[in-house]
């Protein structure tokens, strides 16, 4: 029974052309970073970069370190979008359509009901983050031979990879990358249970992490980073780091799994004494 | 089937339902009457668990709503009052995802359904190329899915045509001879309410005004129509004999208390008038309706 709910759910989610906004959104975005990154002076001054620092650039020049590049920036910013696009509606859209009463005149538990839903975002989510990863890939290979993969982050980061070890980091951080996706969803999704229209909660949950992300990079607030959502979000940055720091991965999915906890029993609480009218 | 104890729902500082107490017994087809706004929707999302009550009891099939509300949805079907679906998945694949939040339906119960509501052919259309009727039909089919004992109908026939409004009533009827369900219709339109229950219950302001038989509600008033020749002289007379208290429009007397049609007739013809018809007046849902929203409202003026 519990399969056939969620089939359902996913049948509603991808049964709508809005659903694939973020699919398409995301490939036409990397085919554009893409195509400035070949033809413009930021791959020949990323050669330089690695020639500067003693590595051979045309090791490094690969689809790995282009897509990287690429999806870096698009998970700080669409991949929340798209995220809590999915999230707000998944609850608020049937709200305001009047599916919801259709679905609440049967025996079926309020919090059953939220339950299938929020994993309909999550495998959502999760689907979108392997996509972004695997097309980031693949539109790779079509400019760059194969090689190793070069992650750098003005003041933060300079690491380079062998192409093994570079496969197996980018895959482990588009993993987490989905954490990040599910995380956005969830809190979207939170707002969504509230009697809001579905817009209301994509802008609340990306007003939120907006926020987040200003006061993490106000250089006073630097002390308080660990405080706020989007400096735990940007998890899937760590497993690029040389060596990888376990303890801070550890402490931000600890810290993620619960405001996902918090999140989605927030929105049970709210949506359990919640009046249904159309 | 139904039993509601003094429920009541209030919404921020307006009450919405005060103190309702309603019954329905299995098999029958009752009517919940009222204006846009009196209440019956509300009372229709307490029953379904979509809208819990301030206070009160809201039993249905046996069940506390509030409890036990699977069990006691468990052979409920339900239709609003306009037909919402998953528009861009066809009809068929609507049914499947709803049935579900009930338990496993099997694919012949569906086709059955189908068949049985006449959207055989359609069901593989995606819902947005839809008719309202056709709509109608599919939420009707949805309903049905469950395999009811009791059906929740609020406002099935808005917006259908009056073609639409025709079969919809049919079916109702079929619902009720052939399957044996247990029907509560609210709606708006007395016409509706008239030829399809044999009980009703009046609500306005959340109040309930009246709950009893149709055959109650056509009770026949103290007033008798009259055609005869010089009424004036009738009327003068009937009035000095105590018979009559008032008269109205040269054809309405109203009947003083102890007073019958026989005793009236037997009175005009041994006075010499020429009596061609005496009947006493039937009140209509609708003019029994108005009246009961006449006094409600009077006595809110007063309250």
């Amino acid at each position: 029974m519990l399969h056939l709910q969620l089939r359902n759910e996913l049948w509603k989610l991808f049964g709508k052309k809005r659903t694939y906004i973020g699919f398409a959104m995301f490939v036409l975005a990397q085919l554009v970073i893409l195509l400035v990154f070949r033809f413009s002076r930021a791959s020949s001054g990323m050669g330089a970069l690695l020639e500067n620092n003693g590595y051979d650039m045309t090791s490094f020049l690969s689809p790995l370190t282009a897509a990287t590049f690429t999806n870096f920036w698009l998970a700080y910013l669409l991949l929340p979008l798209f995220g809590t696009l999915v999230g707000g509606d998944l609850v608020a859209k049937e709200a305001e359509d009047g599916t919801l009463r259709l679905i609440l005149a049967r025996p079926i538990s309020r919090l059953r009901l939220l339950a299938l839903k929020w994993v309909a975002g999550a495998l959502f989510s999760l689907l979108l983050t392997l996509m972004l990863g695997l097309t980031g890939l693949l539109l790779g290979l079509t400019c760059f031979p194969w090689g190793g993969l070069f992650y750098f982050v003005p003041g933060e980061s300079f690491a380079v990879f062998e192409p093994g070890t570079g496969l197996i980091r980018y895959s482990a951080a588009h993993l987490l990358m989905a954490l990040k996706a599910i995380s956005v969803m969830g809190l979207s999704f939170f707002f969504g249970c509230f009697n809001v229209k579905p817009a209301a909660a994509t802008i609340l949950a990306l007003s939120l992490i907006f926020l987040s992300f200003i006061l993490m990079n106000i250089p006073w607030f630097a002390d308080l980073k660990p405080w706020f959502l989007t400096y735990h979000l940007n998890l899937w940055q760590q497993v690029y780091g040389d060596p990888i720091q376990w303890g801070r991965i550890g402490e931000s999915l600890f810290l993620l799994v619960g405001f996902n906890a918090t999140f989605f029993a927030g929105g049970v609480a709210v949506f359990s004494v919640r009046d249904i009218k159309s | 089937m139904i039993e509601l104890r003094q429920v009541t729902k209030v919404f921020g500082g307006r009450t919405a339902v005060h103190a309702l107490d309603l019954a329905v017994a299995r098999g029958e087809i009752f009517g919940l009457l009222g204006h846009n706004g009196a209440g019956k929707s509300t009372t229709i999302g307490m029953l379904l668990g979509q809208v819990w009550p301030t206070s009160g009891s809201v039993q249905v099939c046996g069940h506390d709503i509030s409890l036990q509300r699977a069990k006691a949805l468990h052979r409920v079907g339900a239709i609003f009052e306009t037909p919402i679906f998953y528009d861009y998945l066809c009809g068929r694949r609507n049914l499947e995802i709803l049935s579900t939040y009930t338990g496993i339906t099997p694919a012949r119960r569906i086709d059955e359904v189908i068949e049985w509501v006449g959207l055989a052919g359609r069901e593989r259309a995606a819902v947005r190329t839809y008719s309202h009727g056709m709509r109608a039909r599919l939420a009707l089919a949805q309903a049905l899915l469950p395999g009811p004992e009791l059906l929740i109908l609020d406002e099935p026939t808005n917006g259908l045509d009056p073609e639409g409004i025709h079969e919809m009533r049919g079916t109702i009827r079929r619902l009720h001879v052939e399957l044996g369900l247990t029907i509560l219709l609210s709606s708006h339109l007395l016409s509706e309410v008239e030829q399809l229950c044999s009980r009703i219950a009046v609500v306005h302001q959340g109040r309930k005004v009246f709950d009893g038989t149709l055959a109650e509600t056509r009770r026949t008033e103290s007033w008798i129509d009259v055609e005869l020749d010089r009424f004036d002289d009738a009327a003068k007379g009937l009035m000095a004999a105590g018979w009559i208290t008032a008269v109205e429009g040269g054809c309405r007397m109203a009947l003083a208390p102890g007073a019958t049609v026989p005793v009236v007739t037997r009175w005009l013809v041994e006075n010499r008038f020429e009596v061609s018809g005496i009947a006493r007046e039937q009140q209509t849902l609708e003019t029994f309706y108005l009246s009961l929203v006449k006094a409600a409202r009077a006595d809110d003026a007063r309250n």
